[in-house]
C-alpha cells in the first residue's frame, strides 16, 4: 500500500509579513483562523491589505470551521516505491472563498476523495508550526 | 465580420529547436539576435527599418539587444505583464504600435533557454513569500503539479476521463509525426499512455510539454502597408488582453472562482477577442492552443466557445481536434509534441496556415486562434486572418 509522507519542515522558514502574522499566531495554539473583512465579512485570502470585495483594510481572524478536501494531487517521490507526496487544497465550511493548499499526510492516496472531511495537525517549522491535513479518524482509530 | 485588421504579421524567423540546455554555449540575446534577424529578412526589410520592440514574461534586456543588433531608432519597446499567458498579448502591442504611427516596424520577441534552470520547476525558484509559502509547504513545485488540481477538479466536476487527456496528446503526436522541427514524433498508443508513470496524478509524464530552448521573431507593420512586403500578409484581426480577479494569480494562487477554477482563465479573453473582431468560434479555422499540460486544452476549447463547460473530454474524445476533425488543434504539434518556447511556435504556426505554408496544412484555412498561457493575468489571445 502506498503511504503519503509527513514531509520534515523543521529547517523550513516561514514567511510572513503584518497581515499574515495572526494566521502563524493562531497556529501556536492549534487553531485556523481566516481573515473576515471587518465591514463586509468577505473572507480573503492569502491574507493582505484590503478586502477585494469592499476595500475595507480591517480584518477580524475567524474560526475557519471543518476543512474538506477541494481537490489533491499525488506525486511520486524519486525511488521510493511506497511513499508519495499529496498537495491538498481544503475549503473551510466557515470561511467561504478561502482555499489554503498544504499537504494531506499518512494517508493512502487511493482512498482519498474530493469532500472528504481533513483535520488539521500544526507541525514545528524552524520559527512557528504549520499547517497539514490528516484524514479524520475512522472508527478502528477513533 | 468586425474592424478591418489594422496590421499584419509580415515577417517570421526562428532559431533551431534545442532540448533542454542543448543550445549553450549561445546565450539567450544570441538565440533572439539570430531570430530577429531571420524574420526581417523573412520581411525583405532590412534591420535598420526595426523601430519597435514588443515582449511578454518580463521580457529581455532591451538595451543588450539595441546594442548588439546596432538598433538606432527605436521608439516603441513595451512589454505585456504577464507569463506566458500574454504571449498573445504582445500582438496587440505590436499592433497598437504600427496602427497610431508610434512604431512602422514592431519584432515580437519570444525565448527560452533552460541553462540552469527548469521551467517546469519554475515555483521553487521564487524566494519565499509570505503568499508562496504554502505552495512549499505542500510542495507545489511547479506549473504542473499545481495545474494537476484543476485537472481532477474537472473530472471530478464533470466526468472528464483521463482518455481524454491522452487524445489531446495522442492527436499532437499525430500531428508532430510529419514534422521535421518536433521532438517527439512517434505515434502514441492508448496503451502506451495508460502505462506511463503518473507525475502529478492525474497527470503522467505524456501530459506534460517538452522543455526545450529557442527563440522566434514577429514583424508587424501596419496593414495598409503589409502587401509591399514579399510574404503573403497575416492580418491581427484582434489581440486581445484581459485581467479579472477572478483568476488572478491562477495556479499560484489556487483561489479562483469555482467557475474559474475549472477552466483555463480564458472566458473573458475569449469574450472580448470575439467582440473585438466581430467573429464567433464556427469562424476559426485551426486553434493554436497554448498547451503546456494536456488538461488545459481541454478547459481552453471550453473558454473559447468550441463546446459547452464540461464537454471538453467527449469533444476531443469524438476526434474533433484532430486534423480532419471539426476544430484542428495545434497542427504543429504544439508544446506536448514539437518544442516549448512559450507560445511562440504557436504564432509560427498560425503564420504558416495563412500563409498556406504548413506542414499539414488544413486545406483552405483563412483563420487561426492563438492563446497565451493559462497563468497570471492578463490572459491573451489573438485571431489572425489571412484576408484584411
Amino acid at each position: 500500500m502506498r503511504l503519503s509522507i509527513t514531509p520534515d519542515f523543521a529547517a523550513l522558514e516561514i514567511a510572513r509579513d503584518a497581515w499574515s502574522e495572526p494566521f502563524w499566531q493562531w497556529g501556536e495554539q492549534g487553531e485556523v483562523r481566516m481573515p473576515a473583512c471587518l465591514c463586509c465579512g468577505a473572507f480573503r485570502w492569502p491574507a493582505g491589505p484590503f478586502c477585494p470585495s469592499c476595500r475595507t483594510q480591517e480584518v477580524e481572524w475567524r474560526p475557519a470551521g471543518q476543512a474538506r478536501i477541494h481537490t489533491f494531487t499525488i506525486l511520486p517521490i524519486s525511488g521510493e516505491a511506497t511513499k508519495v507526496r499529496m498537495p491538498t487544497l481544503v475549503e473551510f465550511d466557515d470561511a467561504p472563498g478561502v482555499r489554503l493548499v498544504s499537504v494531506l499526510v499518512d494517508a493512502d492516496p487511493d482512498t482519498a476523495a474530493i469532500g472528504m472531511p481533513v483535520a488539521i495537525d500544526w507541525l514545528a517549522a524552524s520559527n512557528g508550526k504549520v499547517p497539514v491535513f490528516r484524514m479524520e479518524a475512522t472508527g478502528d482509530r477513533a | 465580420m468586425g474592424r478591418k485588421a489594422q496590421s499584419a504579421i509580415v515577417g517570421s524567423g526562428a532559431t533551431p529547436y534545442y532540448f533542454r540546455g542543448e543550445s549553450a554555449p549561445q546565450t539567450v540575446l544570441e538565440l533572439i539576435d539570430k531570430a530577429v534577424l531571420a524574420a526581417v529578412a523573412d520581411a525583405g526589410l532590412h534591420i535598420d527599418d526595426v523601430d519597435g520592440l514588443a515582449f511578454f514574461a518580463f521580457g529581455f534586456d532591451t538595451g543588450m539587444i539595441i546594442e548588439q543588433l546596432g538598433l538606432k531608432n527605436v521608439t516603441f519597446a513595451h512589454c505585456v505583464s504577464a507569463f506566458g499567458g500574454g504571449m498573445a498579448g504582445m500582438l496587440d502591442l505590436a499592433d497598437m504600435a504600427v496602427s497610431t504611427g508610434r512604431a512602422r516596424n514592431v519584432v515580437c520577441i519570444g525565448a527560452t533557454q533552460q541553462v540552469g534552470r527548469r521551467v517546469g520547476q519554475a515555483l521553487g525558484n521564487f524566494a519565499a513569500s509570505p503568499d508562496n509559502i504554502f505552495h512549499r509547504i505542500a510542495g507545489l513545485n511547479g506549473p504542473g503539479q499545481a495545474l494537476a488540481l484543476s485537472a481532477r477538479r474537472h473530472m471530478h466536476e464533470f466526468g472528464t476521463r483521463r482518455e481524454a487527456f491522452a487524445e489531446v496528446v495522442m492527436a499532437s503526436r499525430a500531428a508532430a509525426a510529419t514534422r521535421e522541427t518536433a521532438f517527439r514524433r512517434k505515434p502514441l498508443s492508448m496503451d502506451e499512455y495508460m502505462a506511463a508513470p503518473m507525475l502529478a496524478d492525474p497527470m503522467c509524464k505524456f501530459d506534460f510539454c517538452l522543455e526545450t530552448d529557442g527563440a522566434l521573431a514577429f514583424v508587424v507593420t501596419a496593414a495598409d502597408r503589409a502587401r509591399d512586403r514579399p510574404q503573403p500578409p497575416v492580418y491581427i484581426a484582434g489581440a486581445a488582453q484581459h485581467g479579472s480577479c477572478d483568476w488572478g494569480r491562477a495556479f499560484f494562487w489556487l483561489g479562483q472562482t469555482p467557475e474559474a477554477f475549472v477552466s483555463a482563465g480564458g472566458v473573458k479573453v475569449a469574450e472580448r477577442l470575439y467582440q473585438l473582431t466581430g467573429m464567433t468560434p464556427a469562424d476559426i479555422d485551426v486553434a493554436c492552443l497554448y498547451d503546456h499540460f494536456s488538461p488545459l486544452v481541454i478547459m481552453q476549447l471550453e473558454d473559447f466557445g468550441f463546446c459547452a463547460r464540461g464537454e471538453g473530454g467527449p469533444f476531443v474524445e469524438s476526434g474533433a481536434i484532430r486534423l480532419d476533425g471539426a476544430i484542428p488543434v495545434n497542427p504543429h504539434g504544439g508544446h506536448l509534441s514539437e518544442a516549448y518556447v512559450v507560445g511562440m511556435t504557436h504564432i509560427r504556426e498560425a503564420v504558416e496556415q495563412l500563409r498556406g505554408t504548413a506542414v499539414n496544412q488544413i486545406a483552405g484555412a483563412r483563420t487561426a486562434l492563438v492563446t497565451g498561457g493559462p497563468a497570471p493575468t492578463p490572459m491573451t489571445a489573438a485571431i489572425l486572418r489571412s484576408e484584411p
